[in-house]
């Protein structure tokens, strides 16, 4: 039965209720959802991951490998550890993976069918039959095997914090504050940081401590606090969990500020701290570890440390007459906070032989009269949901003792999970058969129980000694012990079996649900390295990662191999310490937050005039107008395509990357990074440019506006802006830092409007009277600049479309009213505004490329037969010797042309083969001849057909032939011709009209 | 997340910068000269060594200025940092320090966590 401490001073009286699995139960605030269903004698709070069997609550800590529960009144949020996570008044928690009940559950079946769920079985089971898996296998076993169900909506509830901090100490446990207390009103910056809600560790959690300097644990406590509060040279961070341990002493940690408290929806409830320190202590203590033996996993079995710590920190006596079973000195303390309190353990069983127990521990077993086994071991327990009956072996005899508990403990493993994360060497420690650190990689001192030093009477000294390096106090305290100071341990991973059967289990990883056997049937399939068999068995892969079972199974696996523990090594130990949630990581970065939005100035008439929204980049720039409601995209931009090449139309083009290159050498340096020839080109004109790699792939395209020897503007893709910037910067930079050249991004200085069609002309003569828009005074590929109200204007002839046009560029404060300026000359001549679906389809006509669709990185100039574009008298440009390779010049490199179906309904899709069969067989045996691949498709609402372009081998020898392009989920392929890619006005009369 | 020195701004975050791998490859004057082979090396391949690294960074989220640094791939140390007009530090600077963090070989990787 479970017993109240009334002497717990960490636990207030106050009470609140909270309901577990729709039973409202009342606790105490302060209460850890544990130590609540503790205090209700609720021992059965979930069900195991694979077998679904019952389990309760295992330890006290972040360690905890059962009790995981799902947090109803907090979005659902799953997989709490109710060891840690704190009641408050109005909590709802349900247990996880069961059904129908937590009592009754059906998934327990697999428990009866374990034999087939062995290690590695789903590397085994579940073969065939074929489409077996998708449709039955998985979907059941994602439904039984498992955790917590995720929360049904993502929330935004973690803040990022920094700091840059001299000294970082991790565990405000007692080694923690007398380290921390060397540094009250030094010159180091400290940061203290505590995962519990209160300072003090083993100081509060046990009765081993009897006073410090004459006072008792609570008190030093407080004063210390008070102490490090009161420097300013020193922060506490309390609720909060150092996850990560990265390189340059680079650590992150997770704050809970609700700990304890109902969540406030519009506040973050966590806090990700980043902090870079130079000096890193670890003081964040040891992990207590179990022992296996049959059926460990019942509920009632606990760690005994574990179940101190109820006692002291919970006021709760989770049994009043429990079983100790121990291999070890440390369970002394157990015993004397039992007995302090008028409690007696049912029965003590140690492990080690008589002779080799304190004098001290057999004196009190006999003063207060406890049953007490030595050299005994418990065999096992047995119970319906829960520990009744526990099997003790005393040498060749087993006899049976009753009770509802069963505190193991078997031995502690210092915590050093972030030491190795950290990249330091652990060693073998024999004393304690763990590992301990030895030599750290970075700044990084281990202070206390996880340096391997188990003795208060030593720890001044140690502290002292390690930190002797630092300007600071010397720390001497008095520490009056209650129990022994040694540390004393006979090493016990598994206890003997009465008899071998396949249905009794010895669990060495809980969380996982993984046997002893498991793991013994590993090594005989061949799975010797440890880190093979972690993953064959999933041993120590669970969200607790093996916190209190690791050391263990390396123990075990040394046995069966017959290996030295260092030689069998430990698994890589990697960040999180412990599981954080994605929205901590996250932080602001969500929804809106995610990525920024980039609007051009025209957006709000867009918006207005039913634009659909197409993301380019982070740019919403629009897809297409809907005319109305009812019309379809396809719609849409047949509409616009076929007004265009009749009227006009105009498309915002402010998101074009606009690149300024100023400077003495500007010349020398454009003809250095594009392929085209910049010298002979008279200022004021412009011309289409392409930019390689220095393997002569295309890398982007623009218009390139000379406006003097000393000065171009650049137009990029609207993507591909940065990256071309960036580039420039990095050969100025790197390559010819001697060539004086500026770069300046004005891409968001400037609208951008392009107008095309035939009646282009008419309108801009009456958007801008005094500007002469013919032929002979304003040729193809030409810029000007022009006064308009107050500002300056910039207007080029050029197209996209393969008609008359012209781009505008304004300041983006005069845009949107130049734009519906343009709108009411326009309105005569049917002025449409068109987006970037009509843009692609129209320059399809006219066989322009688009960098990223006809181009993919494989692509050169000369296999789009842009042949013209490239300086060939130039000395150099960026990829020009590439061009040349035996490769690039091959002739049948995928090539650009067009394609026709010979029928002219029928569509082909972008990204279908082309191959030389007009049906591919049910059954593909042998590889069928690629011949290449279809880059662009679109219904022509012009010529009232559907084209395409294609990138083919040796495409531009294999004009006017027959192939076909393969459709999706159909055998019989499309038969099309291969013909030129420019399928609108290839004399360019339109464009130059 | 490692610490860099930018010679510009001083120490930032990792998150700040990008790598532009191997230092010290210069674009050949004279490509038009160069064989086949010769510009596929400069083009194509780079060094990958376990160990003490000339690589370039780009302080990006900053002042977008190029530097160097000799970095060991091994143990992630930042050596030396240095301007893209300095000197290339010889690498017997570099003889004393810190090979790998667990005593691995000098090819591959494996768990070496534990010393013998």
């Amino acid at each position: 039965m479970t017993a109240i401490n009334n002497e717990c001073p960490y636990i207030s009286k106050n009470k609140i209720n909270f309901t577990f699995d729709g039973k409202n139960l009342p606790a105490y605030e302060g209460d850890t959802i544990a130590s609540a269903l503790l205090r209700n004698n609720i021992r059965l709070v979930g069900r195991s991951f694979k077998y679904h069997r019952p389990r309760g609550i295992y330890t006290c800590g972040i360690e905890e490998p059962n009790a995981l529960v799902q947090i109803l009144s907090e979005h659902n949020e799953p997989n709490t550890r109710a060891t840690i996570k704190r009641v408050y008044d109005g909590m709802e928690i349900s247990s996880q993976n069961r059904w129908p009940s937590l009592k009754f559950d059906l998934g327990a079946i697999n428990n009866i069918l374990s034999p087939i769920f062995s290690a590695g079985f789903y590397y085994k089971t579940f073969m065939g039959p074929k489409g077996f898996w998708k449709n039955i296998y998985e979907p059941l076993i994602r439904k039984s095997a498992g955790l917590g169900k995720p929360p049904k909506n993502f929330r935004s509830k973690s803040i990022h914090q920094y700091h840059n901090t001299d000294i970082v100490i991790i565990g405000g446990g007692l080694s923690g504050l007398i380290t921390a207390r060397k540094f009250v009103n030094t010159k180091y910056k400290v940061l203290l940081i505590e995962q519990d809600s209160f300072l003090g560790g083993i100081l509060k959690n046990s009765n081993k401590v009897d006073s410090i300097n004459g006072i008792s644990p609570l008190e030093w406590i407080k004063e210390t606090e008070e102490l490090l509060s009161d420097s300013k040279n020193i922060t506490i961070l309390k609720n909060t969990l150092v996850t990560t341990y990265n390189f340059t002493n680079h650590l992150v940690a997770l704050e809970d500020k609700y700990s304890g408290r109902k969540i406030d929806l519009k506040k973050s409830e966590l806090t990700l701290h980043k902090i870079r320190t130079s000096l890193t202590i670890l003081s964040n203590g040891h992990i207590e570890r179990f022992i296996s033996f049959r059926n460990n996993d019942l509920p009632g079995v606990m760690l005994a440390s574990s179940f101190e710590k109820y006692i002291h920190r919970y006021g709760v006596i989770p049994e009043s007459k429990p079983v100790i079973f121990t291999n070890n000195s440390s369970t002394f303390s157990l015993l004397k906070s039992m007995t302090s309190l008028g409690y007696k353990p049912e029965a003590y069983i140690d492990s080690r032989k008589k002779d080799e127990i304190e004098t001290e521990i057999k004196k009190f077993l006999k003063n207060n009269n406890i049953t007490s086994y030595f050299d005994s071991e418990v065999e096992g327990c047995d119970g319906n949901k829960k520990v009744e009956k526990i099997t003790i072996r005393n040498g060749k005899n087993y006899f049976k003792l009753n009770s509802s508990m069963l505190c193991v403990s078997g031995g502690f493993n210092p915590d050093i999970h972030l030491f190795t994360q950290s990249k330091g060497l652990v060693k073998w420690d024999k004393l304690i058969a763990s590992f301990k650190p030895d030599t750290s990689f970075q700044r990084t001192l281990t202070l206390g129980s996880v340096s391997g030093n188990y003795n208060f009477k030593k720890l001044c000294d140690e502290i002292n000694q390690k930190l002797s390096f630092l300007k600071t106090k010397k720390a001497n305290l008095e520490i009056k012990c209650n129990v022994t100071n040694k540390f004393s341990l006979r090493e016990l991973w598994e206890t003997k079996k009465k008899k071998n059967s396949n249905w009794s289990k010895s669990f060495i990883d809980l969380h996982n649900d993984v046997t002893i056997n498991d793991l013994k049937q590993a090594i005989t399939e061949g799975f010797d390295r440890i880190e093979h068999l972690k993953r064959y068995t999933t041993n120590s892969m669970g969200t607790d990662q093996g916190k209190i079972s690791s050391i263990n199974s390396l123990a075990l696996v040394s046995k069966l191999l017959k290996k030295e523990i260092a030689e069998v090594g430990t698994t890589t130990y990697r960040p999180p310490y412990a599981p954080l949630s994605f929205a901590a990581i996250a932080g602001r970065s969500t929804y809106e937050f995610y990525d920024p939005e980039r609007k051009t100035s025209i957006h709000s008439w867009h918006l207005e005039n039913n634009a659909v929204f197409e993301d380019v980049g982070q740019w919403k720039r629009p897809w297409y107008f809907k005319a109305n409601n009812d019309e379809t995209m396809h719609q849409a931009v047949q509409r616009e395509s076929k007004m265009l090449r009749q009227g006009a139309g105009i498309l915002d083009g402010s998101t074009l990357g606009k690149i300024e290159i100023k400077g003495r050498d500007a010349l020398e340096f454009m003809n250095l990074m594009y392929t085209n020839a910049f010298t002979k080109m008279k200022p004021m004109t412009s011309r289409y440019a392409l930019m390689l790699g220095e393997d002569g792939m295309i890398k982007d395209d623009g218009i390139i506006c000379k406006i003097s020897d000393q000065h171009f503007i650049a137009t990029t893709t609207s993507s591909g802006a940065p990256k071309v910037l960036a580039d420039m910067e990095e050969y100025l930079q790197t390559e010819w830092p001697h060539l004086q050249v500026y770069l300046n991004s004005i891409t968001e200085q400037f609208s951008t409007f392009n107008i095309s069609g035939p009646k282009t002309r008419d309108i801009m003569a009456r958007v801008f009277p005094h500007i002469d828009f013919s032929n002979e005074a304003f040729p193809f590929m030409t810029f000007k600049n022009f006064d308009y109200q107050d500002t300056k204007i910039r207007i080029m002839r050029a197209s996209f479309t393969g008609e008359l046009g012209y781009e505008i560029y304004i300041p983006p404060k005069y845009g949107l009213e130049l734009w519906e300026k343009i709108f009411s000359c326009g309105k005569v001549f049917n002025l449409i505004p068109y987006g970037t679906e009509t843009m692609h389809l129209l320059r399809a006509e006219k066989g322009y490329i688009v960098v990223g669709q006809e181009t993919d990185g494989t692509v050169t100039p000369l296999d789009l037969n842009y042949n013209w574009m490239i300086g060939k008298n130039k000395k150099d440009f960026i990829g020009k010797r590439s061009l040349s390779r035996p490769d690039t010049a091959r002739n049948d490199r995928k090539q650009l042309v067009g394609l026709l179906p010979i029928n002219q309904s029928d569509m082909i899709e972008e990204g279908q083969h082309i191959v030389e069969i007009n049906k591919l067989p049910n059954k593909i045996k042998n590889p069928i001849k690629y011949l290449g691949h279809v880059s662009s498709s679109y219904h022509s609402p012009n010529l009232n057909k559907s084209i395409g372009l294609a990138m083919i081998k040796g495409g531009n020898n294999l004009l006017g032939q027959r192939f076909f392009v393969t459709v999706s989920g159909n055998t019989k392929n499309i038969p099309v011709e291969i013909v030129n890619p420019v399928f609108i006005d290839p004399e360019n009369k339109r464009l130059t009209s | 997340m490692i610490l860099i020195k930018c010679p510009y701004c001083g120490e930032r975050d990792q998150s700040e910068f990008a790598n532009g791998g191997e230092a010290h490859v210069v674009r050949p004057k004279n490509p038009e000269s160069l064989s086949d082979k010769d510009w596929g090396e400069y083009v194509f391949y780079r060094n990958n060594p376990k160990g003490i690294f000339y690589e370039r960074w780009v302080h990006s989220h900053g002042c977008k200025k190029w530097f160097n640094v000799v970095r060991n791939t091994s143990t992630d140390q930042i050596l030396k940092v240095y301007k893209v007009n300095e000197k290339r530090p010889d690498l017997t600077e570099f003889e004393n320090t810190l090979k790998s963090p667990s005593g691995e070989p000098s090819v591959g990787s494996g768990n070496f966590a534990v010393k013998k």
